[in-house]
């Protein structure tokens, strides 16, 4: 009998403040687009169910404060992380400049065991504003930087058009689930109908 | 050292409290792979045991919780699979309030009270009620705190907004709202009270708490400004007077600043629009001690984003009366707050100028207004010192440059001189030249007198020495620069009607004169040329200028240079001043205007004569005499000779023989004149070139006399080429023999030379040689010039 199998990913978002994060949140899992900018207070998450195959995949999307002073309690929350999203808005040079802090910063707070291979994606947003026009940082440009650090997947996005952002959140779920934490208490996958319970290995404590 | 060990416990206790939760964690999943109810709820209250710890700091709390918090999820999982633990979600509502101490039980009730909604079995509203009033059961401030995070964590989807499937006839967004405003109040509250427990020595201690706790209570309004529903009537009517109502009456300092600041920018800007007068009296009504201003100040540069950012928008500001308002709120507040700074104020009246130029940039009233406003400030203190507050108001000053290209704009301000009176004389520079650096940058012409007064009284920084300023301390590469800034300026100060112009250069010219010794051999000389334009202008335009009222006429611009070069005896300067005088020389000869040219002519000669002492100097000038006289046409037969002969006379008595014979071969040229009508007196040309030649010979010899060696033959060949030129015009006095026996004599000249010194070779000289070139080229080159060079036997 099919087992379908469950997984919890836990994935944070993180950028300078007004470049879009909440916006494409709210356009992924809520399918709204609002224009007015209100700023996000703390971290908070947000769940989406995914098929990806035979699995039944969770996402926990965090999303952060972009502003520094709306990050009074730290980064506890990064642990545990199986995928990190770096956003910047392709019109504002100074949110891409800032990306390199918001990486550094990251793998310092969340501490995963294998920094190098821990799997970021990059989203250039507001590709949509001015036709284009008002772009200052463009795709070439991205595509460095996201060599530099190791080959991180990019992708253009514009949360208002709802344009690649589906997409983008099916990369990040999927190279998620390659980096799916082991824990170190052991976890079994749960069956959906009430048959034998699947023995998944963990660590032998 | 006490503060090192307390840190050192905590990093103790917290690793205590992350084994304590990995240890019945595991516990908890084993009996969660056994499906045994019982033991997960054991192992699970156990867990969050560790949470009910008062040790650590928010900080460090909050990474214990976000651990139990990742379990819980794997919890309610758990709790959503009927077939695993056999029991409706109703009874395991009621089930997990057995757990023996508080803190377990209300994670697990609100872990299950979201399946419960989830399965909807019962009304969101009823559950989110139970589980917000249930909480109050902690009342320990950062046990509350996270307690209550957690329960608007895990409802946050569950939330009976709009479009959301909790909604329904008995749920509606107001239940969602209202669920949202009691935790808010709740968790204020607790967040407040921390200030009040423990003796004052940990005060400190415990501001760093509340600091790191406040975005949970501040998540709250987050979450109201993101619950679908919540459109302007029901923030205007509820959400924004519930939480004001908070806010001010907790009267806490610390909460009210950070959640008017939380209010501003969670909250959009158009609902602050419309809630404009509401939020700006709740500013009058907080502590005292709060920073209002920078409160202000957030709200209007939020606001002054939200008009840049699309002029669809504007209308909206003019329909809420948006300026008055704010300016009436930024009165109250320095008036009422009579300790604030004067950085604080100049702040405020920087962020409301921004405002306006962005929201409301045609009325120049409004700008001059807030101005005026800065200006009784400003007055309020004997002396600005506070050099941030000095750099607010020259933002201040630059913005309306920036914005109005035109600086034209900027000077119709009254109030912006008395503003720029308040700067010290340093910073009044400063601005003095951003004014003229704005002008040049975009190319602005100050087309009226009265405009150039204005702008003359804004940068009289540069222009003449202030109160108490002392020049000497001045480097001399930024004074230069300074002045030069006013020349280039001068340029751009121009209308093309004459009798404004003039009057626009009386006005510079009357600033100008105060500016001292310093200044003068910079800032004369373009008003000169911009005066000698406008004379070449009415010439040119051939006005009438005979009327009773006509003021701009040359004769009269030419008295007023006059007067303008004699100021520069003061510095002294005599040879800006020569060169002057010649300049209008020429300029008055272009307009026929006889006796006004030969006048100053005699002024330079006096200058000459009197004032110009150093060798070069002399030489130099006596060049630029003879050459502007030669160009001039305008003089009868008296007056021309008088000068000729003045020059000559001054060329033959220069201090060295060389420069002697130069200048006067040059006096040649003041005979012949190649123009129709021009003179044209062979003789005197050929006087003037023999006499040159019988100084170069007295030069020669003195050389011989001095060196025992003749000196080099150029001065002969500078005079052999004189003699060609002549020749080619046609001065009828000037013969081929002449110019064989010159030949001859460079010949000799150089031979002897030779012989002196023993050379056997022959002395060359290139000058010579290439002339000699010349001479044979012409030959070649048939017609009549050909048959006159043929006439020189070489």
């Amino acid at each position: 009998m099919s087992m379908r199998r469950r997984s919890l990913l836990k994935v944070i978002v993180l950028g300078d403040s007004g470049v879009g994060k909440t916006s494409l949140m709210n356009q992924y899992v809520n399918n709204k687009f609002s224009q007015q900018y209100k700023a996000t207070i703390g971290a908070d998450f947000v769940t989406k169910e995914l098929q990806i195959d035979d699995r039944l995949v969770t996402l926990q999307i965090w999303d952060t404060a972009g502003q520094e002073r709306f990050q009074s309690l730290g980064a506890a929350f990064y642990r545990g992380a199986d995928c990190c999203v770096l956003v910047y808005d392709v019109n504002y040079l100074k949110s891409f400049d800032s990306l390199d802090n918001w990486h550094e910063e990251f793998l310092k707070q969340a501490s995963p065991r294998d920094p190098t291979a821990f799997p970021f994606i990059l989203l250039g947003n507001k590709v949509d504003i001015d036709g284009g026009n008002s772009r200052v940082v463009s795709e070439k440009k991205a595509r460095e930087w996201c060599a530099q650090k190791g080959n991180i997947c990019y992708y253009e996005t514009s949360a208002k058009e709802d344009y690649n952002v589906d997409e983008s959140f099916l990369c990040i779920t999927k190279l998620a689930l390659t980096n799916e934490r082991d824990q170190d208490i052991y976890f079994q996958g749960i069956p959906e109908s009430g048959s034998e319970p699947e023995q998944r290995g963990g660590c032998a404590c | 050292m006490r503060r090192l060990a307390g840190v050192e416990d905590e990093e103790k206790w917290l690793a205590e409290g992350i084994a304590g939760i990995q240890h019945n964690a595991f516990f908890m999943h084993r009996a969660l792979d056994a499906n045994n109810l019982r033991e997960v709820l054991k192992y699970s209250a156990l867990m969050l045991s560790e949470l009910r710890t008062s040790k650590l700091s928010p900080q460090k709390y909050y990474d214990l919780y976000m651990r139990a918090f990742d379990q819980l999820r794997q919890l309610e999982v758990f709790f959503k699979d009927e077939s695993r633990h056999g029991l409706p979600v109703v009874d395991l509502y009621e089930l997990v309030q057995h757990a023996g101490n508080i803190l377990p039980r209300m994670y697990l009730l609100c872990t299950v009270g979201s399946v419960y909604i989830k399965s909807k079995q019962a009304p969101s509203k009823d559950v989110l009620k139970d589980l917000v009033e249930m909480c109050r059961g902690v009342q320990h401030p950062i046990r509350g705190l996270f307690l209550r995070s957690y329960l608007a964590q895990v409802s946050r989807d569950k939330l009976p907004e709009i479009g959301s499937e909790y909604e329904g006839d008995a749920n509606t967004v107001m239940d969602a709202v209202e669920f949202v405003l009691q935790n808010f109040t709740e968790m204020n509250k607790l967040w407040v009270r921390i200030q009040h427990q423990g003796p004052g020595t940990v005060r400190e201690k415990q501001e760093k708490e509340r600091n790191e706790l406040r975005d949970l209570v501040g998540k709250n309004l987050h979450v109201l400004g993101q619950i679908e529903g919540v459109d302007l009537e029901m923030y205007k009517e509820t959400v924004l007077p519930r939480v004001l109502e908070q806010v001010v009456n907790c009267k806490d300092e610390l909460a009210q600043y950070y959640l008017m600041e939380c209010i501003i920018q969670v909250f959009p800007d158009e609902y602050h629009l419309q809630t404009l007068e509401t939020l700006l009296a709740a500013c009058t009504q907080l502590m005292p001690t709060v920073d209002t201003k920078i409160v202000l100040t957030q709200l209007m540069d939020r606001l002054s984003n939200y008009a840049a950012s699309s002029p669809d928008v504007l209308h909206e500001f003019l329909q809420v009366e948006a300026f008055a308002k704010l300016s009436n709120a930024i009165g109250k507040v320095i008036d009422t707050q009579i300790e604030m700074p004067i950085v604080g104020a100049m702040t405020l009246f920087v962020s409301l100028l921004t405002f306006t130029l962005r929201v409301h940039p045609d009325r120049l009233d409004y700008v001059d207004q807030i101005l005026g406003a800065c200006v009784v400030k400003l007055s309020s203190v004997p002396k600005l010192e506070d050099s941030r507050a000095m750099k607010q108001v020259v933002a201040l000053l630059s913005a309306p440059l920036e914005k109005y290209n035109d600086i034209v704009t900027a000077l119709t301000l009254s109030n912006y001189p008395r503003v720029m009176d308040h700067l010290d004389d340093g910073t009044n520079k400063v601005m003095a030249m951003l004014i003229i650096q704005s002008i040049m940058k975009n190319d602005s012409c100050i087309s009226t007198a009265d405009k150039v007064e204005v702008l003359f009284e804004l940068i009289k920084g540069l222009i003449k020495d202030l109160d108490g300023t002392d020049t000497e301390e001045l480097d001399e590469e930024d004074f230069q620069e300074e002045q030069n800034s006013v020349a280039r300026l001068i340029h751009m100060l121009d209308n093309e009607e004459p009798e404004e112009m003039l009057k626009i250069i009386c006005v510079v010219r009357k600033h100008l004169m105060t500016g001292g010794t310093r200044r003068l051999p910079f800032t004369v000389p373009p008003l000169v040329f911009s005066a000698l334009r406008l004379v070449r202008q009415l010439e040119s335009q051939d006005r009438d200028v005979t009327g009773e009222d006509v003021q701009a006429s040359p004769r009269k611009i030419f008295q007023i240079l006059n007067q303008t070069i004699e100021v520069l005896s003061s510095v002294p300067c005599p040879e800006l001043a020569l060169r002057l005088y010649l300049q209008c020389a020429e300029a008055a000869s272009d307009c026929d205007l006889e006796p006004v040219a030969y006048e100053f002519f005699t002024q330079a000669f006096i200058l000459y004569e009197e004032e110009i002492a150093d060798s070069k100097a002399q030489v130099t000038a006596i060049h630029l005499i003879s050459g502007t006289l030669q160009r001039i046409n305008v003089f009868g037969v008296e007056n021309r000779d008088t000068l000729t002969h003045k020059a000559t006379g001054y060329s033959a008595r220069l201090l060295k023989k060389p420069d002697q014979c130069r200048a006067v071969y040059a006096c040649s040229h003041l005979f012949w004149v190649d123009d129709l009508d021009g003179i044209k007196d062979g003789e005197r040309v050929l006087l003037c070139l023999r006499r040159a030649l019988r100084i170069a010979n007295a030069a020669q010899q003195m050389a011989n006399a001095t060196r025992g060696s003749s000196g080099p033959v150029t001065l002969f060949v500078e005079i052999l080429n004189k003699y060609l030129y002549f020749y080619e015009k046609g001065n009828p006095h000037i013969t081929p023999s002449d110019i064989q026996s010159l030949i001859e004599l460079i010949n000799t000249e150089m031979q002897s030379d030779d012989n002196n010194n023993g050379n056997t070779r022959n002395h060359s000289d290139p000058f010579f040689t290439s002339t000699l070139r010349y001479i044979r080229f012409q030959k070649q080159k048939g017609g009549l010039m050909g048959d006159k060079y043929d006439l020189i036997k070489l």
